[in-house]
């Protein structure tokens, strides 16, 4: 997760941010149609520093969800297409050396922008993989012992496809523990579908056609909010006892980790401007449960091969019922 | 139904046996009761509770026990309170081996507090307050974990590590809470149920009883708990140990079996006893008898003269006692106490001693020998002795020639019927005691006039003053020789005249002894006397008898005190203030229960797990009429409870009449719609 640039100031007030929130979140929608939910969550995450992990069949608005996210906050995008032969070098950058004056000197690589896109991540080896785990965690690339800020912002949307695996490499548990939210988009409604056909437009370059209604500097003051908003001890209290239950529960393996903790009461903060509150909730925690923590919990019934996305959301459903919740 | 949190099951068990040592250490709880607590402290600690299965079957199995241990106190073979005691420790040992529950642990707590009590009637020592002290820290932290297991929901683990450190915090501030309490807080002196007090490590054992068996106590002889302090004036300064006499009692009566005096006790009380006239370089010794000593008997160096001026500590304080005189020079303190201390003026030894009042029977006495001697005694004395005729010559013939022929030993030969028949003629070995009274009668036998004395022997510098140990008893013989009075002949062999214990022993002993020398004056003792000089001292010093000016102004020590309790303030008020702020979350959760039971009568109650939070927003989501209404409630509600800003007077109440009213249209609206 990036820390807000220090420089940024936070917005005037909760009623200002989730003004702008309500902004790219309409925005998004003329883009992608019929997925509020996931439209909101992926602002949320977003606004609270965090990488994004998209996780879907082809064909139903990943990337034109990216796309559109770039566009609404004018953020610089790079898609990267994550393939079997892709290198390091080819996300990072690489050392150019130059005959006529016989020096080295750096090319970027296509992860020196704001928003990326890692399409189909889980298709690279794992050493390309772990390519991004640095600037993902502190927003840096070092090569050759030089070290590279990124942009800020800086967010990662990465991709996968949860059908298809053959030929594929699962993202080990320090990279998906790395990604604050994992969303489904799913097949949109039937009406929606069929007001698509009369649009005649190409959901691929849907993203690509809405307005920017917002800035680089605008999503930094959201950070910078978010990391401001007050998180009661109570609901601190609750955001831990609610990791240790998926770490004592019976169908787990493996709970959350403490990154998952953090990470949790980050986007419960974002959360919480949503409703134009400077405090977070249970509420709002319980909104974030899901997506934050499903992918990160390592269950039973995966060693078995039976386990499924459902599975995982489900139990966090029932730990979400059976931990009380601060009142 | 969810496990009991194992640490906290060990700390309530561990302070149940804390509470049940506070009694065991009095020495009266019988063997059998120790036996079964300690057995079901064993079994409870290893985490079985082999009782669960029949509780109310082995609860039943307490009223025999009951019944058995009342008829021992109807027969008077058992006191009332350590009977209680008893019944209370197989209790607790019931109750440990049962299934942990609330009211299981209830009543195990319960019933340390009543050992505690039985504990305190029982002993009042540095011992019973370490098990107090152990005792509730213990409880303590199993009550706290006891509240933090009941608040974690089912399913989740308690987080023992998080609250051990503030729940070990709290226990300690209370501990210090409670010490600065009884150092400040002015008190009464409250000793009702008082019973009495014992002597520390087990019974008193200082062997003085109204008869000495032969062969009783040789075990003694290796105690090492002291039994008397005292302060010599002339100082013997160049002295480390004392070879002196520390007379006791006297005996004048053999029967075969046991020592016994003729002598009748005086009925007059008196403050102060002379013996004997006084003579030239009187050794003047103020004299303490330790709790440890257990006999009302005074002791003194040889020969007294006189004895007074003594004070019997109790546990309410000090008080003057008086003197009563036995027969046989015995003085013995009128009062029973934990201790006692008087003066003594002593003949030094060597000089010429009255005897002392004594009548004709008594002076007959001197010569008595028991019914069925054998008559190889008065063979034995004139081999040994010959044709002597000063009883002080004689008397050291024969402790030389004891001293000899025969060997010391501490083992017991066992109840013989002639226990000086066996010393002389069979096993040639004894202890004091046997050299003693062989001497004695030996004498007796040719006709020189002789008595048995027991008391210490011996002495050890400790600082300024000696000690005496319970191992230093001992007994020798009191020639009367004529125109000198009674002189000390001992027969006993000189290397095992004094105390036998192990020097680490000792230490120990004397290390616990200090401990508790400190307990008897800072805790016990403490009384609001006291109280008044501590505090006065941390404004004044002490007076200096050197410098007889004044000082002006305040002294230093007294601006060192400010200054502590200055910076002590400062701290507490620093921690306090740093400490983060949480505003009342009361009135805030008393207005989400108040909306909750309101929409529960209106037939609307919260579905399972829901919180208002979701109620609202279903509410909204559903277009609900009420929605509008519980929607701004809710958001303050919200923000009295997670945003730090509290509901102000007055508007709980207004929001939950709002709601009413709402409600109560909404019921109407209902009604109406209704078919």
């Amino acid at each position: 997760m990036n820390s807000p640039a220090r420089a940024t100031p936070a917005l005037s007030s909760p009623a200002a941010a989730r003004t702008a929130l309500e902004q790219v979140a309409a925005n998004l929608s003329l883009a992608v149609r019929g997925k509020e939910k996931e439209i909101r969550l992926a602002v949320t995450c977003l606004a609270a520093g965090g990488h994004l992990l998209l996780e879907d069949v082809p064909g139903v608005g990943k990337t034109t969800l990216v796309e559109a996210l770039a566009r609404s906050f004018s953020l610089s995008l790079s898609r990267v297409q994550f393939t079997a032969d892709l290198m390091p070098a080819d996300i990072l950058g690489a050392q150019i050396f130059h005959a006529a004056t016989a020096s080295f000197s750096f090319r970027p690589g296509p992860i020196f922008r704001q928003l990326v896109l890692a399409d189909e991540l889980n298709r690279a080896p794992p050493r390309t993989q772990s390519a991004l785990l640095e600037a993902m965690a502190q927003g840096q690339v070092s090569l050759d012992g030089v070290t590279h800020p990124l942009p800020r912002p800086f967010t990662v949307v990465a991709t996968q496809n949860p059908v298809d695996f053959s030929g594929t490499y699962p993202l080990p548990d320090s990279q998906l523990d790395r990604f604050l939210m994992r969303l489904s988009l799913g097949h949109p409604a039937p009406d929606v579908e069929a007001r698509l056909l009369v649009l005649a437009r190409d959901a691929a370059t849907a993203g690509t056609v809405v307005e920017p209604v917002s800035t680089p500097e605008a999503l930094n003051g959201l950070r910078a909010q978010v990391a401001a908003q007050r998180l009661d001890e109570t609901v601190a209290d609750y955001v831990v006892r609610l990791a240790q239950a998926t770490r004592s529960h019976g169908d787990i393996e493996r709970g959350a980790s403490t990154r998952a903790v953090l990470a949790l009461g980050m986007a419960a903060r974002a959360h919480a401007l949503w409703e134009a509150r400077d405090f977070v909730t249970p509420g709002d925690v319980r909104a974030v449960l899901g997506p934050c923590l499903a992918h990160r919990l390592l269950l039973r019934s995966a060693n078995q091969g039976t386990y499924t996305r459902d599975e995982a959301l489900h139990l966090i459903e029932e730990i979400a019922r059976k931990v009380p919740a601060p009142r | 139904m969810r496990r009991p949190l194992r640490l906290r099951l060990v700390l309530r068990d561990l302070s149940t046996a804390a509470a049940f040592a506070s009694m065991a250490i009095s020495s009266q709880v019988p063997v059998w009761a120790l036996v079964l607590f300690a057995l079901a402290l064993i079994v409870a600690l290893t985490g079985r509770r082999p009782l669960a299965r029949a509780p109310r079957l082995t609860a039943l199995l307490l009223l025999p026990v009951a019944g058995a241990l009342y008829l021992l106190v109807a027969s008077g073979r058992m006191d009332l309170v350590v009977a209680a005691c008893s019944f209370a420790g197989i209790v607790a040992a019931q109750r440990l081996l049962s299934e942990s529950s609330a009211a299981t642990d209830g009543q195990v707590l319960l019933v340390g507090l009543l050992m505690i009590a039985g504990g305190a009637a029982l002993s009042g020592e540095l011992v019973f307050a370490m098990c107090l002290l152990a005792f509730a820290v213990l409880a303590s932290l199993s009550l706290g974990l006891a509240v933090v297991e009941a608040a974690v929901p089912p399913g989740e683990p308690v987080p023992v590590r998080a609250v051990m450190r503030p729940l070990a915090r709290g226990t300690l501030l209370a501990v210090v809470g409670a010490v600065l309490f009884f150092v400040f807080i002015p008190r009464l002196n409250w000793n009702m149920g008082v019973r009495r007090a014992t002597p520390g490590l087990g019974t008193a054992t200082s062997g003085f009883s109204d008869t000495v068996r032969l062969g009783g106590s040789g075990t003694l002889k290796s105690n090492p708990r002291v039994v008397l302090r005292a302060r010599l004036t002339p100082d013997p300064v160049s002295t480390e140990h004392l070879s002196a006499y520390w007379v006791g009692r006297t005996y004048d009566t053999f029967d075969g079996q046991e020592w016994s005096t003729i002598g009748a006790a005086n009925r007059r009380h008196r403050t102060r006893v002379t013996l004997r006239p006084g003579a030239d370089k009187q050794v003047y010794q103020r004299i303490e008898l330790l709790p440890a000593y257990g006999s009302r008997t005074l002791i003194a160096l040889e020969t007294p003269a006189k004895l007074g001026n003594a004070l019997t500590h109790t546990p309410t304080g000090d008080r003057r006692t008086r003197l009563q005189e036995l027969g046989g020079d015995e003085l013995r303190f009128v009062d029973d106490g934990l201790g006692y201390s008087y003066e003594v003026y002593s003949l030094p030894p060597g000089t010429d001693t009255d005897p002392g009042r004594m009548n004709e029977t008594e002076m007959a006495q001197l010569l008595a020998l028991p019914e069925n001697l054998d008559p190889r005694v008065e063979q034995l004395a004139r081999r040994v002795v010959g044709d002597e005729q000063d009883p002080l010559a004689a008397a050291q013939k024969l402790s030389a020639w004891l001293q000899r022929e025969y060997q010391y030993t501490l083992e017991l030969s066992g109840d013989l019927a002639d226990p000086l028949e066996d010393f002389l003629f069979v096993r040639k070995a004894g202890h004091c005691e046997h050299f003693a009274t062989a001497l004695t009668l030996l004498l007796r036998t040719l006709g020189f006039e002789a008595r048995l004395a027991t008391g210490f022997f011996g002495g050890e510098r400790v600082g300024d003053e000696y000690i005496v140990r319970a191992g230093d008893a001992h007994a020798w013989t009191h020639v009367l020789v004529p125109g000198r009075g009674f002189v000390t002949v001992d027969a006993t062999p000189p290397a095992f005249r004094a105390n036998q214990s192990l020097q680490i022993l000792e230490s120990l002993v004397s290390f616990y002894e200090a401990i508790e020398g400190i307990w008897r004056t800072s805790v016990v003792d403490y009384s609001f006397r006291d109280q008044i000089d501590f505090m006065r001292g941390l404004s004044r010093p002490p007076r200096d008898p050197s410098s007889p000016e004044r000082p002006s102004g305040p002294p230093a020590r007294a601006w060192w005190t400010a200054g502590l309790v200055a910076l002590g303030v400062y701290g507490l008020v620093r921690y306090l203030s740093r400490r983060p702020r949480r505003p009342s979350m009361g009135e805030a959760t008393r207005l989400v229960d108040a909306v909750e039971r309101q929409l529960t009568r209106a037939g609307l109650p919260p579905r399972d797990g829901e919180t208002l939070e979701d109620v609202s927003a279903r509410f909204t989501r559903d277009a609900h009429p009420l929605g509008p209404t519980l929607a701004p409630l809710t958001r303050r509600y919200l923000e009295a409870r997670f945003g730090q800003r509290p509901l102000e007077s007055g508007e709980r109440a207004r929001m939950l009449e709002d709601l009413r009213r709402a409600l109560d249209t909404w019921r109407q609206g209902s009604r109406s719609n209704a078919p």
